[in-house]
């Protein structure tokens, strides 16, 4: 396992990147891909903290808001390239994700939770209130960005192979970090703090680090978002994005970058085939969730497991 | 490093919680290669002596030396990493993650990568010296199993291993055969005792067992209600009468 890129994970992102060749692939769909992959990463990225170092973040939402409004502010002034959104996104969150992690690690568990909600919270009210952000309505109407100059990524199959190439790259960070020497201290912390302290290690400052990351990746997949949506609105920001954020981690399964994927595309299908027959879809979501916590508690990864392990055993 | 010199010195340490005296103008020095126990009835202030040398507790008053610099007032990660290394009482590992997970996350706090931008991406190669460790402590047929899944003797092990995979100058023991049988006891002095020479270790131990102290220690400190009431060669303290007098006459074991 000294490669990051395992076959299989090589395999699945070429069928991803031929999917748009296929027939049934329409806009719709493409844009409904778009969604599922986008948020797959942002739930990957959490996963580094909940399922990796045993840190709940409830306010990812901010970090995904404030990429997405790096993104808009720059698109709305006539600045359409993507790179310069994604540079400014990272420093923007990066500064933020300094703030909020250095409060809250020096807290453990409910607590470190509740800090990084009220910071996400405090966020959330500035640009829900601030004209200049337009207020509740946000950024409308923003053009597409562009690769380079006249490079526009402004159809839904441009967007969605930017999501994959995306998606490939924070797995490939991911992958790296979680079996480097640093995912290792990672690990020990979530295990046991305290005896990671008497080994030598500084645990703010991994946690600080791992907050950092996972924030920069979700404020990257952040600044995505208005390329495809045209907007960005302070409902992205609202914590119940960040409770999505968390259940997308749950059903998937944590602590295996590859669950939350699965979550986080589930959940935005599950979201969307449902919304679209009937107007109580929460109803049925929720329920289909409670399902998988009772019966599937290791998650939608953890179950293809059990179930493959069964069936090898000859008792499916 | 100060050679055949002082390695550990504690300088007129106490330590209150509250109204509790839990030590009171405790001083002690550990020499390089000493073999050096702490005996006391249960609350005499031993662990709080330790949690005061590891620094996980800052002392009222007093203050401890390692290696000639000041460690007052440290975190317990700085400490370790100037080569003061300790095991726990109660058996503190990292339960969900494998036996070789374990030592090698111990082992790789003493590799360039620690706490550099490198270290994530890179995993550092210590698999040489977590096997000589598991090896050694009779771990080695255990490495893929989950710590919480080891016996108890086993988890001891472990919890030793953890500490000298640091790398360590000065080991504190607390109490590293608690819970094992009289039999494992023997083996666990036996492979402590061993270790240390191989290594050149100092040790700085807190014990129970009466055995374990008299056939390992060069020199014996005793702890009563957090003040220290007699030290020296552990023949000496076996026939000290305020030693005698402590155990038998004060707060039982």
């Amino acid at each position: 396992m000294s490669s990051p890129l395992s076959l299989r994970a090589a395999l699945v992102f070429a069928a991803l990147a031929l999917l748009p060749l296929t027939p049934w692939m329409s806009k719709y769909y493409l844009l409904l891909a778009f969604d599922a992959l986008l948020f797959g990463a942002v739930a990957m990225s959490l996963d580094l903290l909940i399922g990796y170092t045993g840190l709940v973040s409830f306010g990812h939402a901010a970090f995904f808001g404030l990429g997405a409004y790096s993104a808009a502010v720059l698109l709305e002034r006539g600045v359409t390239s993507l790179w310069l959104s994604l540079g400014l996104a990272v420093v923007i969150v990066g500064l933020y994700g300094l703030l909020v992690s250095y409060f809250a690690t020096t807290r453990r568990g409910i607590y470190f939770a509740l800090l990084t909600l009220i910071f996400a919270e405090v966020v959330y009210t500035v640009f829900r209130y601030t004209q200049a952000f337009g207020g509740s309505d946000g950024i409308q109407g923003l053009p597409p960005p562009s690769l380079a100059p006249g490079v526009l990524i402004d159809t839904p199959a441009r967007n969605y192979y930017l999501v994959v190439v995306y998606l490939f790259l924070a797995y490939l960070v991911c992958r790296t970090l979680v079996s480097s020497h640093f995912g290792r201290v990672l690990a020990a912390i979530r295990e046991n703090e305290d005896r990671a302290r008497f080994l030598g290690y500084d645990v703010q400052r991994y946690k600080m680090g791992v907050c950092m990351i996972s924030a920069g990746l979700t404020g990257l997949a952040g600044a995505l978002y208005p390329g495809r949506a045209a907007y960005a609105t302070p409902d992205l920001m609202h914590w119940s994005i960040s409770g999505e954020f968390l259940i997308m981690v749950m059903i998937g399964g944590l602590g295996t970058l590859v669950g939350p994927i699965i979550g986080g595309a589930f959940f935005i299908l599950l979201q969307e085939k449902v919304s679209s027959y009937v107007q109580w879809y929460s109803i049925v979501v929720g329920l289909v969730l409670v399902f998988i916590v009772l019966f599937v508690p290791k998650g939608l990864l953890g179950f293809r497991g059990a179930l493959l392990q069964g069936l090898r055993r000859g008792t499916p | 490093m100060s050679r055949n010199g002082v390695l550990l010195q504690v300088e007129g340490v106490s330590k209150s919680f509250g109204a509790l005296a839990a030590l009171t103008d405790v001083s002690l020095t550990v020499s390089a290669g000493e073999v050096v126990s702490v005996i006391g009835p249960n609350g005499a202030g031993k662990s709080t002596l330790f949690n005061v040398i590891t620094g996980l507790h800052g002392p009222t008053r007093g203050r401890v030396l390692f290696d000639g610099q000041v460690i007052t007032g440290r975190a317990p990660e700085a400490v370790n990493r100037l080569g003061l290394a300790k095991t726990f009482q109660i058996t503190n590992v990292f339960p969900g993650i494998s036996v070789y997970e374990n030592v090698r996350v111990a082992a790789q706090s003493r590799t360039p990568e620690a706490g550099r931008f490198t270290s994530l991406w890179r995993r550092p190669d210590v698999d040489t010296t977590v096997m000589e460790l598991l090896v050694a402590f009779g771990l080695g047929g255990r490495r893929d199993e989950t710590a919480q899944n080891l016996s108890h003797g086993e988890q001891r092990y472990l919890e030793i291993c953890l500490a000298l995979a640091t790398n360590p100058t000065l080991l504190l023991l607390d109490e590293p055969t608690a819970g094992m049988t009289p039999g494992e006891t023997k083996d666990a002095t036996a492979l402590i005792r061993r270790m240390a020479l191989a290594r050149g270790l100092t040790l700085l131990l807190i014990e129970h067992d009466m055995s374990v102290v008299m056939g390992i220690s060069d020199r014996v400190a005793v702890l009563h209600f957090g003040q220290k009431i007699a030290e020296g060669p552990p023949e000496a303290i076996r026939n000290n009468p305020a030693v005698i007098e402590a155990y038998l006459g004060g707060a039982d074991d």
